[in-house]
């Protein structure tokens, strides 16, 4: 029975001895690279800032909506829900009075 | 030539800095040493250009990864990310090629004979029909295990630096070695045994 791995190194290291293909890049692949990977870490230019920051006040203005919506819900069958009760209250006090 | 790591420095610090011409020389100078692990462990339908471009973009998006661990010397990351890139590229593909003895140009099964007889004296046969055997004979091995014989025999790095290309352990790769060679003991044995019966 042959020894398989002394023979299988043998051949290796024949193999290594294989003439070295050429490896520098060719012409054209840095470009590529760049093309496809560049990342762009860059900071944000100032439109993006402001788009930023007008997208928080949008979300916080429709949460103030959202918010007032439901605290107006109850009230929604009322007679006259239009009619602001605290001007009500004042006008019921200053008649006490 | 391999670039040394002093002279990158100056050329990651540029890149950090967003210029372009120093990516571009960045990729030129990295080029041979991604390209050679890129071709020890290509897939077969894969061309080692798109696969090497695929290294590259993972450098630079990873990047800022290597300025966290500057302990670990670039050209080592390098490696270790483009080593990984074609594992995963090896295990993605999921067909291995068929070949027969009958196949094999004689320069190449001079060689197969000269691994499973008792020869003492290897063929004449050239240098790159040694290489093609041992690469079509590795192709038929699963991605860990050729990529374990590339960087052990053919590469001849040792099994620490193996470890920490692969992130297994010593032990690990010392059995897969040796499981390895017996499988391809295995399949030469078939080749040779299904050639005689047909």
């Amino acid at each position: 029975m042959n020894d398989f791995n002394q023979q299988w190194q043998r051949c290796v290291a024949r193999a290594r001895q294989s003439p070295p293909r050429d490896d520098t890049a060719p012409f054209g692949f840095a470009t590529r690279v760049l093309a496809s990977g560049w990342p762009t870490l860059e900071p944000p230019p100032v439109e993006h800032t402001w788009e930023r920051l007008a997208l928080g006040w949008l979300a916080c203005l429709v949460a103030g909506l959202a918010v007032c919506a439901v605290l107006e819900l109850p009230h929604l069958r009322d007679s006259q829900p239009l009619n602001p009760g605290v001007e009500n209250t004042v006008a019921q006090i200053v008649w006490r009075l | 030539m391999r670039t040394e790591e002093s002279d990158l420095t100056p050329l990651l610090t540029r890149v950090r800095e967003q210029d372009e011409d120093a990516a571009r020389a960045l990729v030129e100078a990295l080029h041979p040493l991604v390209i050679r692990i890129v071709r020890s462990h290509l897939p077969l339908r894969t061309a080692e250009e798109d696969l090497a471009q695929e290294v590259f973009v993972k450098l630079f998006s990873r990047l800022h990864q290597y300025a966290a661990r500057a302990d670990i010397p670039f050209h080592h990351w390098v490696s270790r990310l483009a080593v990984r890139t074609c594992l995963d590229a090896l295990r993605a593909e999921r067909r291995r090629p068929e070949w027969r003895w009958g196949d094999l140009p004689e320069a190449e099964a001079a060689w197969l004979e000269f691994m499973l007889a008792d020869e003492a004296s290897p063929p004449e046969a050239d240098a790159a029909s040694a290489r093609e055997v041992v690469d079509k004979l590795l192709e038929q091995l699963s991605p860990d295990d050729r990529l374990t014989l590339t960087l052990l025999d053919l590469e001849q790095r040792s099994v620490k630096e193996i470890a920490q290309l692969t992130g297994w352990s010593g032990t690990r790769v010392k059995v897969r070695a040796f499981r390895a060679r017996r499988k391809l003991r295995a399949l030469a044995e078939t080749l040779k045994a299904r050639e005689h019966y047909e």
